[in-house]
């Protein structure tokens, strides 16, 4: 058997890796395979182990497996992360608020104040034992199955300086009686936790975003519809459809399934699937899609595909699954965590023993304070801080400069990219329908006629009418009378004024109607049509007076923004649902080599994926539901802020101005904030090396200098200030 | 447009449930709907053309009884 369920309590990367290597031993298990930012396991397994047993394992070490049916699993699953989500954020208002107090009293009055180590130590205890109870029950358990985490290093850490300030707040005269202080460190252990925790919160956040995407997307059905059964009409619920029942679709209506046009006609808007602007004629025998939406004129479509089976199910079930398909560099820190901690306990333990075993005088003394040092001094305050102070400063800058970082991978990922697939439609495109080019017979007195041109299409409702409507509306009052207008579907329309009768349409219309056209038009019509724009023809009586064209505007700013993303290296594609013709001329003015038509929604992300397998790091820009599987599946996902809300949420990052030139932007960002984030970890780890040696006494056989655990505290205080400061450098770069 | 009423043995919803795709995916048909009421349990259909035989072999080949009654 080999199964998917959902997991809830995962905090790091680590955890993922643990219960991968507890389970993988355990007989009758074939399989794990546990994807952390999914918060999923996928279990193979065979008959010598149930599925309660393996439940009860992962129990054991600190996870619960949801078991039952996907749709239970998938609601008591955002059940239980609500749950840990409030909790959570209680935790770490509650720690602030005692903390902040700590912070103030060792920071500012020092011994000022009477009993202070003891009021410190009751303030510290809530925060510990409460807030951060959750690493030492983590560590517990991690240390029983002979494994550590992050969890264990902030556990470990916090712990002995609370126990060591414990003992020298109850028994000072210990340490005086030596000739040392016994300094207390209440407010590394709560800061710690505090900070940490405030951590974990932010990613928590994140994490339940990606689930908002599906849940958008799922609600692109309606939750009623209105059907024939037997003849008369009825309202039933969306999940009562069958097969093969007639719908009765109203202008605005959503489609709730995929289905074929039995009765009517209508313009459907199909953007959010096929990519393409203009919404398009729906007559008996077209096919329809669930989550489009019909926009003027009733029909009535049989269902073909319903449920599971509909385009739009197949489209979320792939934008979950490349969702659950994310690497996780994460568990990089938490892999050096993992060799970290034990080497920091094993060289705590070897001071210990060379104290104990080696030193000429007060041995125990300096055994029990040498370890204790090196336990403070290491503690992982500054390598926790590296990079989420510099994603978080990183953030704050895009977000400045409309750059929206959802995900701080996509963050950590965006300088790697070699290779960039764009949407046409929307994305390098304005997304909708708009008049290019009016033309005119030479003969023609033009400012009437644009009236009549204004005064019919007004009536007729078809989306290109609409977009020349817009236009002539800019510089023309309507301010003519037109008689006997009629819509011919799928053809144009026409009307007559002041006798003479005028058409407007498609040269089919013209044909039709015996209309000529002069060579000189025709010439014109024929250029624009090769540069992918649609043609509507303009007809006095039997001639044809002028021409527009309509078409999808390239925006402003795309053509300068691909040339600079070519500049730096990065190879472009360009995908679009949109026919052969108009891609191409489309990549040909911005001047893009690679590009493919007819490109289906889940289609897109295999090309996505294909790609990755190449080695190539990729990101897709993309604004429509139908680029939401490849920007969820593309290694940096970036969502134009004009677009869909579901690709929005699919993606790492959403530009606020629908501006290809914003990408270069999130690219110079994420540069300057991996350098940030590699000069705080060299930071963090020089301090380290060179801090543990000299806490464990290195020095003491050469000049007698021992660190003063106080100073430690300090030093280890001092280098995350450092690594703050150099992260919220980065606030000043420059990105341009 | 032509309405033509059948005699049938369609029983139940059931049998309605069953025999939705077929009729609604006949492309003559416009409408219909059975009489569960009446004794001859009447199915009338809204035709487009004259072509009763679709109808009379679809509903046949659900395993029912038809036969055109007007």
């Amino acid at each position: 058997m080999k199964e998917q369920y959902k997991i809830a309590g995962m905090t790091c990367a680590a955890c993922a890796v643990s219960i991968e290597s507890y389970l993988k031993p355990q007989d009758g298990i074939l399989e794990v395979a546990v994807n952390y930012p999914n918060q999923s396991v996928t279990i193979e397994y065979d008959n010598k182990i149930a599925l309660e047993t393996i439940q009860q394992k992962i129990k054991e070490i600190g996870y619960t497996l949801i078991l039952g049916t996907s749709q239970d699993t998938q609601k008591a699953f955002e059940e239980l992360e609500e749950k840990r989500l409030a909790s959570l954020k209680s935790k770490l208002v509650f720690s602030a608020i005692f903390s902040i107090p700590i912070f103030v009293m060792a920071m500012f009055f020092m011994g000022k104040i009477p009993y202070e180590n003891w009021i410190m130590m009751a303030l510290s205890l809530p925060v510990l034992f409460w807030s951060g109870a959750e690493f030492y029950t983590i560590a517990w358990k991690k240390l029983k199955h002979f494994s550590a985490n992050m969890d264990t290093l902030v556990a470990l850490s916090t712990g002995i300086a609370f126990l060591f300030s414990v003992f020298n707040t109850v028994n000072p005269q210990y340490f005086l009686s030596k000739g040392l202080m016994p300094h207390v460190y209440y407010e590394s252990a709560v800061i710690i936790i505090t900070l940490i925790l405030l951590g974990r919160f932010l990613e928590e956040k994140a994490k339940s975003k990606t689930s908002s995407a599906i849940k958008k997307l799922m609600g692109l059905t309606p939750k009623k519809v209105m059907v024939i059964r037997n003849g008369e009409e009825s309202i039933i619920n969306y999940d009562e459809i069958l097969k093969g029942e007639l719908i009765i679709l109203k202008p605005g209506d959503k489609v709730p399934v995929d289905g074929k046009v039995k009765k009517g006609t209508s313009f459907i808007d199909e953007s959010m699937i096929s990519g393409e602007p203009i919404p398009l004629e729906k007559t008996k025998g077209s096919k329809v899609f669930a989550g489009t939406i019909n926009q003027k004129g009733a029909l009535r479509i049989i269902a073909t595909k319903v449920g599971n089976e509909t385009l739009l199910s197949q489209i979320i079930k792939l934008v979950e699954q490349a969702q659950s398909s994310k690497p996780a560099i994460q568990k990089m820190a938490d892999k050096v965590a993992g060799i970290f901690v034990p080497i920091v306990i094993g060289l705590a333990i070897l001071t210990f023993a060379l104290w104990y075993f080696l030193a000429p005088e007060a041995s125990l003394t300096y055994a029990l304070l040498t370890p204790i040092t090196v336990l403070i001094i290491a503690c992982p305050c500054a390598l926790g801080l590296a990079t989420p102070t510099a994603l978080m400063v990183g953030i704050g800058k895009g977000a400045e400069q409309g750059i929206l970082i959802k995900d701080a991978q996509s963050l950590e990922t965006a300088y790697k990219i070699d290779t960039l697939i764009l949407d046409k439609t929307g994305t390098i495109t304005e997304g909708k329908p708009q008049v290019t080019n009016i033309i005119w017979d030479e003969n023609i007195i033009s400012d009437t006629l644009e009236k009549v041109v204004l005064a019919i299409e007004s009536e007729s409702e078809h989306p290109i009418a609409e977009a020349i409507v817009q236009h002539l509306k800019a510089s023309k009052t309507p301010g003519v009378t037109i008689e006997a207008f009629q819509s011919i579907t799928g053809l144009g329309a026409e009307a007559t004024f002041e006798n003479t009768m005028y058409r407007i349409g498609n040269e089919n219309l013209m044909l039709q109607h015996k209309i000529n056209t002069p060579h000189a038009l025709d010439q014109k019509a024929n250029a624009l049509k090769l540069e992918a724009k649609t043609v509507v023809y303009i007809s006095q009586q039997d001639t044809v007076v002028g021409i527009i064209a309509v078409a999808d505007k390239i925006k402003a700013t795309t053509i300068s923004a691909i040339k600079k993303l070519q500049k730096i290296g990065v190879n472009i594609h360009m995908l679009t649902g949109d026919n052969e013709q108009t891609a191409k001329a489309i990549a040909q003015q911005v001047g893009i080599k690679q590009f493919q038509a007819n490109v289906m929604p889940a289609e897109k992300g295999k090309f996505v994926e294909q790609l990755q397998k190449q080695g190539k790091v990729v990101a897709m820009a993309g604004d429509g539901i139908n680029d939401a599987h490849a920007l969820a599946q593309a290694d940096v996902g970036i969502a134009m802020g004009s677009g869909t809300d579901i690709a929005m949420e699919s993606a790492g990052i959403t530009l606020m101005q629908s501006d290809l030139k914003q990408i270069v932007k999130a690219v110079q960002l994420s540069k300057a904030t991996m350098q940030t984030i590699k000069q705080n970890l060299f930071w963090a780890f020089i301090y380290n090396l060179i801090a543990i040696p000299i806490a464990a006494g290195i020095l003491y056989p050469f000049n007698g200098f021992l660190l003063n655990p106080m100073i430690a505290g300090a030093a280890m205080s001092m280098s995350s200030i450092s690594v703050l400061a150099n992260s919220l450098r980065l606030k000043n770069s420059v990105i341009n | 447009m032509t309405i033509v009423k059948y005699k049938t043995n369609i029983q139940c919803t059931g049998c309605i449930k069953s025999l939705t795709p077929v009729l609604n995916n006949l492309d003559n048909i416009d409408s219909w709907k059975v009489d569960l009421e009446s004794s001859n349990r009447i199915l009338e259909v809204d035709l487009d053309d004259n072509d009763k035989e679709t109808v009379f072999n679809a509903v046949k080949g659900l395993g029912f009884e038809i036969e055109e009654i007007s």
